[in-house]
């Protein structure tokens, strides 16, 4: 009975290290050598407290949510955590700012709502939009957005007007989900990830997918004999002009600052232009 | 305390009424029972026609065939993950397929058929080896006796565990947001990607989810009850 309690016990408390395992990972390691349980109890409390309450800028670690389905600014590296130009990025704002950067990879529709709670700002290849600036604050914009659609090579779609009414494969809560919503008697496909859309695409369900230029370009480089694309900006199809930028938590002014005096500086000593270099246009 | 209620009333607004959202939900809740309808009455057809070649012996007492057919459906199914399953007969098997709730029903009804036809078995094993026996000496084939002795009766036995079947079923439809079908969870995922809040949408969800399984098992409730009626004489 005794032993059945002790290790009950110990299951419990090494699933209370599990679950702050992603938040300071120092603070584990300490962890692991306490004997006390009074400390251990302290100290998972003190991680809560970061997760809820304070700040990257009071507690130094700064909360990144990403969704790694986004190649080339977010995606699954081989060694299995997010990389891409975003994840760069983000880490060397989180250097400029002297934070230590944690980044969460999480479904992309839900990382408005997350930001707040479960993490402290987005990049996720995110558009500056109205609807998403009711909820969120927004950095400086740091890239030129611009919508692609993909239609099969033999496709007869060439406009926006052949558009309506057909089935257009989205990623679920992007800006091509939110285009579609426009787009007169089109019914929208909404996919976790952009290359299951465009593998429904080649399957014949949908008729177009609409998803952001570099994913985009990464496709149709991929299914070359299959699909072909068009600029959203063109004449023929005319979707607005839109940016990325960094989702930051509504009314955090200080934060607001710091990330945009980092990004600023970035731009000018030419970092940022290396890592264009390096994830964008190679 | 009127600012919280405020702001409830404010989110509740946003997630069920503004643009007329309700609507989404019951067109959601309407692919969701859809898809568990289909699925449960193919599930539990294939569960009786596996139960009986899983029991089917050769005249020498050996397994049949049938049996080991039987048996390697049951072991793919029950030892793969339905997402999987899903996105196998969605990408690969039936790619060609426009219907995305017929793609669905076909992969939940035979991933469900799998689980059925064990609790079908264990009902058939449960009835007393007597009745077949007294069966069969009336003049009876193994398969009348079967169906209009075993059957009815193994039925009774297994309405408590198919009720969890159904249930575990109606859930786990809410993976078919990973092919872009909408569902009740799926909707409640598109409108909190509409208003991004989170909270209303998904307690929503479950609440319907809940309201649903609850009428579920108050009808499997009614039928064993209505079916026991000949057990006290």
């Amino acid at each position: 009975m005794k032993k059945a309690a002790a290790l009950l016990l110990t299951v419990t408390m090494a699933m209370a290290f599990v679950g702050c395992g992603n938040t300071a990972e120092d603070a584990n390691t300490k962890n692991t050598d306490n004997e006390s349980n009074a400390e251990n109890v302290s100290d998972t409390e003190d991680l809560q407290g970061d997760l809820e309450g304070d700040g990257p800028l009071v507690d130094g670690v700064l909360n990144v949510g990403t969704n790694a389905e986004f190649p080339p600014f977010e995606f699954v590296g081989d060694d299995g955590e997010p990389d891409g130009f975003d994840m760069a990025l983000i880490k060397a704002i989180g250097e400029k700012m002297g934070v230590d950067v944690v980044v969460e990879n999480m479904e992309f529709d839900s990382l408005v709502a997350s930001i707040g709670s479960k993490i402290d700002v987005a990049i996720a290849g995110m558009t500056v939009t109205e609807e998403r600036k009711n909820a969120v604050d927004f950095s400086d914009d740091y890239y030129e957005a611009v919508q692609y659609v993909i239609v099969s090579a033999d496709s007869e779609i060439a406009s926006a007007k052949d558009l309506e009414g057909k089935t257009i494969g989205v990623q679920l809560g992007t800006t091509g989900d939110f285009i579609v919503e426009e787009i007169e008697g089109a019914t929208a496909a909404q996919y976790n990830k952009a290359v299951d859309a465009v593998n429904d695409l080649r399957n014949g369900r949908v008729d177009a997918v609409i998803i952001d230029k570099n994913p985009a370009q990464v496709f149709g480089e991929q299914f070359k004999d299959e699909v072909k694309l068009y600029d959203g900006e063109s004449a023929d199809f005319g979707f607005e002009k839109e940016f990325y930028a960094i989702a930051l938590p509504k009314g955090d002014e200080e934060l607001a600052k710091s990330i945009n005096d980092a990004l600023a500086e970035l731009k000018e000593d030419g970092t940022f232009d290396e890592l264009v270099t390096q994830y964008i246009e190679n | 305390m009127n600012e919280w209620f405020a702001d409830v009333a404010y989110k509740f607004q946003i997630a069920f009424l503004d643009g007329d959202r309700w609507k989404l939900y019951i067109s959601g809740l309407g692919v969701t029972l859809q898809i568990s309808l289909f699925a449960a009455i193919l599930g539990v057809a294939i569960g009786i026609v596996v139960a009986l070649m899983k029991l089917s012996v050769k005249k020498d007492g050996s397994r049949s065939l049938w049996s080991v057919i039987a048996q390697i459906y049951i072991d793919v199914i029950r030892g793969t993950p339905s997402v999987l399953q899903l996105l196998i007969m969605w990408f690969i098997v039936m790619k060609g397929s426009k219907n995305g709730v017929l793609v669905a029903v076909l992969t939940f009804g035979i991933n469900s058929g799998a689980y059925v036809s064990e609790i079908m078995r264990a009902g058939i094993q449960a009835v007393d080896h007597g009745q077949m026996e007294a069966g069969r000496s009336l003049g009876l084939s193994k398969g009348q006796t079967m169906r209009y002795i075993i059957l009815p009766q193994a039925i009774k036995n297994v309405l408590p565990p198919i009720g969890n079947e159904f249930i575990v079923l109606l859930k786990e439809t809410a993976i078919v947001g990973y092919v872009s079908l909408s569902d009740l969870t799926r909707t409640a995922s598109q409108v909190s990607s509409r208003t991004f809040e989170a909270f209303m949408p998904l307690i929503g969800a479950a609440v319907v989810y809940f309201i649903i399984i609850k009428i579920l098992s108050k009808l499997i409730e009614l039928l064993e009850r209505r079916l026991r009626k000949g057990d006290h004489r």
